[in-house]
C-alpha cells in the first residue's frame, strides 16, 4: 500500500495562520529556504478518492497528488489549521465537502480571485 | 577585423518578403471591382472552438517572418514540402500554409485562377490574394499526418501517432476543403493593439533596431510562457555563445496566437519579458521582447525549423533550443529538435543539420539542457555541469502556486514578473487562459483595421 502525499504551499498569510499550531517544525523548504510547504499525508484510499472524485487531479512521480483545484487546497489548507493535524483525517474533513468544492471548481474556470499584492 | 567574427546573415532565400502597400489610393486602385471575403477563423473539425485564423499567416508572410515564402501554397509546393520539407524553389520549409475555404464559398465566390480576391478582416479590407491555381485537400486526416510524420515514417523523433489531442494536428485536420493558391499583399496596414504594438518588430524593423543597438550577434529565445528564473538564466546563458564575444542582443520572440486553455494570456507573456529587462535582471540594452503571429503547430522538430527561418529573417545569428522545443504531449522524442539541428532527421528531408544542407539556414544553434536551483550551490545551476541534486522548476508547479495566490519566491519568478501576471489577472478575471479568454481573443485578434 502506497503512502502518497499533497503539496501544501506557504505564504506569509498562511504562515500567520499557522503560528502556535505546533505544525511549524514539519515545515519544508525548498529553493534555498525562501519556498516554505507542508506535505500531508494521503493514504492509497483516500487518493483512490480524490482521483475519482476529481478528473484534473494525478499523481507524480513523487507521489505528489496535483492539479487540484484551488477550491480542494483552500479547504485543506482551512482543514489543516482546524485540526492541527497533517494526516488523513484532514482529507478525510475536506472529502466530506466534496459536493461544496466541486461547485467552486466549476466557477473557477470562469474567475478566480486575484491576490492582493503592493 | 578579426575572422572569428559572425555577421549578421542574410534573410532565408536571400532577401526579405514585404508586401505591403502603404499607400492607401493606390491599394483602393488594386482592389476595384474585385470580389470580396471574409476572413474566417479554422474551427476544431469535431468541437466547432477556433484553432487558427489565416490572417496570422498573411501577416507573417506580406511582413517577410517567413521569407522566402509570400502566399498560399500551390499543390505541387505543398507536395513537395510534405516529401522534402523545401519549397518549389528550394529553399528549405517545414510547413503547408494555405488560403482554404469550403466548397460553398468556392462556389458562392466564382473566382479562379488570375482573379484578385480582396480578403477582409473585422469588416475592413486587409489584403489582397491573387490566384494562382484552385486545389483541393481530398483528405486533411492524411495530410495532417504527413505533415507531422509517423513513428513508422519518422523513427528517429516520433514516438507516438498523431492525433487528436495534438493541437496542430487538429489544425491541418479541420481545412477546409478548398485551396485557393496564390501571393498575398496586405492593402490595409493594421494596428496592433495594446500591448502588442510595442513588441511589433517585423524583420525589416527587428534588422535596423539590431543596427541601432549595435547589435551584431544576437541569440534568439523562443517563449509562449511568463518567463520564471529559469528561463532567465538560460536566456543569459546562452548569450555567452557568440564569436568572440558574447552575443550582443537576446531577442525574446513570442509566438502569439490562437491560445489553449491553461496558458497564460499572450498580455501576461509579453509583458512579462519586459519586466525581466525592467527589472534590470537583463538590461534593456541587451534584452528586446517582440512577437510573431503565428498559430504553433506544436511540431517540435518541425517548428524549431519554422522558428530558425522567423528569427534568421529577423537578423539573429543565433537560437537557442532546449528540452521538449514547441512541444506537447510525448509525440516525439524530447530531444527532437537537437537531434534536427546536429545531425538532421533524413525521414524529414535532412540527411544533415538545416544548417549543412544546400539552401539552408545561417542561423546558429545553440542547444541548451536545463537550469534549476541547487541548494548547495544556492544558485540556478545546468545540469550539465552541477554535480548536486537540484530542485526542478516546473511550470505546472509555478501555475499550482499562481492559482493559489500564492506569489512564487524571487528565486524561482522575479517579483516584478508576477506582478504583470497579477496585473493581467485582474484585467481577466483569471491568471490563465479560459474560455472566455480564447473566444474573446478571437473575435478581438491582435489588430484593428482604419476604413480603406
Amino acid at each position: 500500500m502506497g503512502e502518497y502525499f499533497i503539496v501544501v504551499l506557504l505564504d506569509d498569510y498562511r504562515m500567520s495562520k499557522i503560528r502556535g499550531t505546533g505544525l511549524e517544525e514539519h515545515i519544508k523548504y525548498m529553493f534555498g529556504g525562501e519556498l516554505r510547504l507542508l506535505e500531508v499525508k494521503v493514504p492509497e484510499e483516500l487518493k483512490d478518492r480524490i482521483l475519482q472524485e476529481f478528473e484534473t487531479a494525478r499523481v507524480d512521480s513523487r507521489g505528489a497528488i496535483t492539479d487540484l483545484p484551488v477550491a480542494f487546497m483552500r479547504e485543506l489548507f482551512n482543514q489543516i489549521v482546524e485540526k492541527k493535524s497533517l494526516g488523513p483525517e484532514v482529507v478525510e474533513a475536506v472529502l466530506q465537502k466534496v459536493d461544496e468544492i466541486k461547485k467552486a471548481a466549476e466557477k473557477e474556470s470562469e474567475y478566480l480571485p486575484p491576490p492582493e499584492i503592493d | 577585423m578579426s575572422r572569428f567574427l559572425i555577421q549578421r546573415p542574410l534573410p532565408h532565400g536571400g532577401r526579405l518578403v514585404e508586401r505591403v502597400i502603404t499607400d492607401k489610393e493606390a491599394a483602393k486602385k488594386m482592389i476595384r471591382g474585385c470580389p470580396s471575403y471574409d476572413i474566417k477563423p479554422t474551427l476544431h473539425f469535431e468541437t466547432g472552438v477556433p484553432v487558427r485564423n489565416v490572417y496570422r499567416e498573411i501577416m507573417s508572410i506580406c511582413y517577410g517572418f517567413f521569407s522566402p515564402v509570400e502566399g498560399s501554397m500551390k499543390q505541387a509546393e505543398v507536395e513537395r514540402i510534405l516529401k522534402e520539407r523545401r519549397l518549389l524553389n528550394e529553399w528549405i520549409f517545414p510547413y503547408p500554409l494555405v488560403f482554404d475555404i469550403s466548397e460553398e464559398d468556392y462556389r458562392n465566390l466564382g473566382v479562379g485562377p488570375g482573379d484578385r480576391l480582396v480578403l477582409n478582416l473585422k469588416g475592413k479590407p486587409f489584403a489582397i490574394l491573387d490566384i494562382e491555381e484552385v486545389w483541393r485537400i481530398e483528405d486533411p486526416e492524411e495530410l495532417a499526418h504527413l505533415t507531422f510524420g509517423t513513428p513508422e515514417r519518422n523513427p528517429e523523433v516520433v514516438r507516438e501517432p498523431f492525433n487528436k489531442k495534438h493541437p496542430g494536428w487538429v489544425i491541418y485536420r479541420s481545412l477546409q476543403p478548398v485551396v485557393l493558391a496564390g501571393k498575398y499583399t496586405i492593402i490595409n496596414e493594421p494596428k496592433l493593439r495594446q500591448p502588442f504594438d510595442r513588441f511589433w518588430f517585423p524583420p525589416r524593423k527587428s534588422r535596423e533596431e539590431f543596427e541601432r543597438r549595435g547589435w551584431r550577434t544576437v541569440i534568439n529565445h523562443q517563449t509562449r510562457n511568463v518567463p520564471h528564473v529559469g528561463h532567465e538564466f538560460l536566456m543569459k546563458c546562452a548569450a555567452f555563445t557568440g564569436d568572440v564575444e558574447p552575443c550582443h542582443g537576446i531577442l525574446v520572440n513570442a509566438v502569439i496566437g490562437v491560445k489553449r486553455r491553461g496558458d497564460y494570456p499572450d498580455e501576461a507573456i509579453v509583458e512579462g519579458h519586459e519586466a525581466v529587462n525592467k527589472g534590470g535582471y537583463i538590461k534593456p540594452e541587451r534584452h528586446l521582447p517582440s512577437i510573431v503571429l503565428w498559430d504553433m503547430r506544436y511540431g517540435n522538430p518541425l517548428e524549431s525549423l519554422l522558428h530558425g527561418i522567423i528569427r534568421q529573417n529577423m537578423g539573429c545569428t543565433h537560437h537557442m533550443f532546449g528540452r521538449d522545443h514547441a512541444a506537447v504531449g510525448e509525440y516525439y522524442d524530447k530531444w527532437a529538435t537537437q537531434i534536427l539541428w546536429t545531425k538532421g532527421i533524413p525521414s524529414y528531408g535532412f540527411p544533415a543539420p538545416p544548417t549543412d544542407v544546400p539552401y539552408g539556414l545561417d542561423i546558429r544553434p545553440q542547444n541548451m539542457r536545463e537550469f534549476a536551483y541547487c541548494p548547495t550551490c544556492k544558485e540556478m545551476a545546468y545540469s550539465e555541469t552541477c554535480g548536486h541534486k537540484r530542485e526542478k522548476l516546473s511550470g505546472s508547479f509555478l501555475r499550482g502556486m499562481v492559482a493559489e495566490g500564492v506569489q512564487p519566491p524571487s528565486i524561482i519568478m522575479r517579483p516584478e514578473v508576477y506582478k504583470v501576471i497579477v496585473k493581467w489577472w485582474k484585467h481577466f478575471g483569471y491568471p490563465f487562459c479560459n474560455e472566455k479568454y480564447v473566444v474573446n481573443k478571437e473575435k478581438e485578434l491582435e489588430v484593428d483595421l482604419e476604413d480603406l
